[in-house]
C-alpha cells in the first residue's frame, strides 16, 4: 500500500491527516466513560457466569443465600453479558462510528450522557432486582418493569440519534456499519418492547413459547448480531490498514441477514407442538444463514489477505480474526443444529450452551473487545498501558474460550448420545462431571484474561505514555498509538 | 485488466473515518454456495413442508 494510502488509514505517524479532516465530530470523554463502564461489565457479568459453572460441579456451592443460588445468579450472568459488557461497549462505540461516518456529530449529543447514566444505573438495579427475584419469566428478557421502562426509552432515544445522524450525514454514501447499526437499534427497539411489555402479559401457553422464541432470537441476530458486525466492519480496514475487500459482499451479508433472520425463532422448538410448517420454515431459514456468514467470513479474511503483517503489532486486528473464525465455527454449528436430526441429539444438553457462547462471547464480544482496544488509547491520547498485559489478555481468551467452547460441544454430543442410547438421564448428567470442571476452568481462564486486559485499557487511560499532539489539532484529533 | 475488473477494483473512500471500500466482486466458491443453498432451501421445504416427509 502506498505511503498516501497508510496514511489515509491513520499508519505510521502521519497522523495530521486525520486532523486536517476531523472536526469536533465526536465527544472523547463520553466515550471513555462508556469504555470504562462496558470493561467493568464485562469483567462482571463473566465473572457470575464462572461462579454459576461451579454449582455445576459443588451444588450446594453458595446454594445456601437465596440471591447466590443458580435461578437468581444464571439470568444476570446472560443479561449481564448481553446488556451489561456487550451493549454498554457497543453504545460507546457508537458514539465514535456514527459521527466519524457521517461526518457530521451526533444528533442531541448531550443525550449521550443522560443516555450512560439512565443505562447504567438501570442495569445495577435491574440485576440487583434479578438477584432479589425479580424475574418477568422471558428468557434473555428478565429484567421487571421498573428496568425495562428506562431501557426502552434509552433505547428508543439512540435510535433515534442514530437515524437522525444518519440522515443529517455529509458523506454521500452509507457505509456497511451504518447499515447495521441503525438497523439494530431500530429492530432493538421494537424487539425489546415485544419481550417486556407484550410478552409476559400475554399469549399463554404455547403461543407464548413460539413468540419467545422469536423474542430470544431477535436479541441474537436482530441487536448482537448487527450491532457485532457494525462494529467489526468499522475497525476492520483500520485494523488491517486494507480498503474492505468486497461492497458488493457487504450488501449481500447485511440483506440476506434481514431476510432470513426473522424467521429462525422457532428452531429451539422443534418436535414441539407448534406446527410442522413452523419449525420447518425455521430450519430452512436457520440452513440459509450460511450465507450471510460466509460471506461476512469471506469479506473479512479477503480484507486481511495482503495485510497479515499488520496483524502482529494490532490487538485490534487480533481481536477481529479470531472472533472471525469463532463466527465462522459458531454460526455454523447454529445452522446444522437447528436440523431435526442434531436437534434430536443434542437438544438438552450442553452443545446449545456451547453455541451461544462461541456466537455472543466468541464472535461478538471479542469484536466489541476489538472496538475497545481500537479506540481507547487513540481518544486517551496515550499508548496502550502494557503489551505484555495485552498479549495475556488475547491468549487467556483464546485459550480459555476454545477449550471451553470445544468441551461444551463434545460434551452435549457424548451426552445426547448418551440419552438417544437409553442412558437413564441421572446417569448422564454424572457422567457429565470431568467436562463441567473443564468448562469452569476454562471459564475461570477468560475471567482472568478479561481482568487483565480491561485492566490494561483503564491504565492506559490513567497512566499510559502520552502521545504529542500537534499544535492546532482538533479536540478529537485521534493519534496513532504504537501497539493498537 | 478489462473495465469489469476496474470497476471491482475501484475504491471509495469515507471521510473523515478514512475508511476505504472496493467496490469488489462475488467470489465463484460463494456464488455456488448461494445457489447449492437456494436448492436445498426449496427441496427442504417442500419435502418437509408437513411431517409426512
Amino acid at each position: 500500500m502506498s505511503t498516501a494510502a497508510n496514511t489515509m488509514f491513520g499508519g505510521g505517524r502521519a497522523a495530521p491527516a486525520f486532523a486536517a479532516t476531523t472536526g469536533e465530530l465526536f465527544d472523547r470523554e463520553l466515550i471513555l466513560k462508556y469504555m470504562a463502564a462496558g470493561a467493568f461489565w464485562l469483567v462482571f457479568a463473566p465473572t457470575i457466569g464462572a461462579i454459576v459453572s461451579i454449582k455445576f460441579n459443588y451444588y450446594d456451592f453458595l446454594g445456601h443465600v437465596s440471591w447466590l443460588t443458580w435461578g437468581r445468579l444464571r439470568p444476570v450472568h446472560v443479561m449481564g453479558v448481553v446488556f451489561g459488557g456487550f451493549s454498554t461497549a457497543v453504545i460507546g462505540l457508537t458514539y465514535f462510528i456514527v459521527p466519524r461516518l457521517c461526518g457530521v456529530p451526533m444528533y442531541k449529543p448531550r443525550w449521550g450522557h443522560h443516555i450512560f447514566w439512565m443505562w447504567n444505573i438501570g442495569l445495577v438495579v435491574g440485576f440487583v432486582s434479578l438477584a432479589l427475584g425479580y424475574n418477568s419469566g422471558i428468557e434473555a428478557g428478565e429484567f421487571p418493569l421498573w428496568v425495562s421502562i428506562p431501557v426502552e426509552i434509552v433505547l428508543c432515544m439512540l435510535a433515534i440519534q442514530v437515524v437522525v445522524t444518519i440522515k443529517q450525514r455529509t458523506e454521500p454514501r452509507i457505509y456497511v456499519s451504518l447499515w447495521y447499526m441503525s438497523s439494530a437499534y431500530i429492530w432493538t427497539a421494537m424487539n425489546y418492547a415485544f419481550g417486556h411489555f407484550i410478552l409476559p402479559f400475554s399469549m399463554p401457553g404455547v403461543n407464548n413459547a413460539a413468540m419467545h422464541g422469536l423474542y430470544i432470537h431477535y436479541v441474537v441476530g436482530l441487536w448482537i448480531t448487527p450491532a457485532g458486525l457494525g462494529v467489526a466492519y468499522y475497525f476492520l480496514p483500520l485494523a488491517a490498514k486494507r480498503p474492505l475487500y468486497s461492497h458488493k459482499l457487504s450488501l449481500v451479508g447485511f440483506w440476506a441477514l434481514a431476510f432470513f433472520y426473522p424467521f429462525v425463532g422457532t428452531h429451539h422448538y422443534i418436535y414441539s407442538p407448534i406446527p410442522y410448517w413452523t419449525q420447518t420454515i425455521a430450519i430452512v431459514a436457520s440452513m440459509m444463514l450460511i450465507i450471510p456468514v460466509w460471506t461476512v467470513i469471506q469479506n473479512f479474511y479477503g480484507t486481511f489477505v495482503g495485510g497479515w503483517k499488520n496483524f502482529q503489532d494490532s490487538y485490534p486486528a487480533k481481536f477481529i480474526v479470531i472472533g472471525a473464525l469463532y463466527y465462522l465455527l459458531g454460526c455454523f454449528q447454529g445452522s446444522t443444529e437447528a436440523l431435526r436430526e442434531m436437534q434430536r441429539l443434542t437438544h438438552f444438553t450442553d452443545f446449545v450452551i456451547g453455541h451461544s457462547h462461541l456466537t455472543v462471547f466468541g464472535t461478538f464480544v471479542i469484536w466489541a473487545t476489538a472496538g475497545m482496544y481500537w479506540v481507547t488509547p487513540r481518544l486517551a491520547r496515550r499508548e496502550l498501558y502494557s503489551k505484555n498485559l495485552a498479549q495475556w489478555h488475547y491468549w487467556l481468551t483464546v485459550a480459555g474460550f476454545s477449550v471451553m467452547a470445544g468441551d461444551l460441544t463434545l460434551q452435549g454430543m457424548l451426552q445426547g448420545t448418551m440419552l438417544q442410547a437409553g442412558t437413564d438421564f441421572v446417569e448422564s448428567m454424572v457422567a457429565m462431571k470431568p467436562y463441567w470442571i473443564i468448562r469452569s476452568l476454562a471459564g475461570i481462564t477468560m475471567d482472568i484474561g478479561a481482568v487483565l486486559g480491561f485492566w490494561n485499557l483503564y491504565m492506559t487511560i490513567q497512566h499510559g505514555k502520552a502521545i504529542p499532539v500537534p499544535s492546532g489539532a482538533p479536540a478529537d484529533y485521534l493519534p496513532e498509538p504504537k501497539w493498537s | 485488466m478489462s473495465d469489469k475488473d476496474h470497476h471491482s477494483e475501484s475504491i471509495t473512500r469515507y471521510e473523515p473515518s478514512g475508511i476505504e471500500e472496493k467496490h469488489g466482486i462475488i467470489p465463484m466458491w460463494l456464488a455456488v454456495v448461494y445457489a447449492a443453498m437456494f436448492v436445498w432451501m426449496v427441496w427442504y421445504t417442500i419435502v418437509f413442508w408437513t411431517d409426512k416427509g
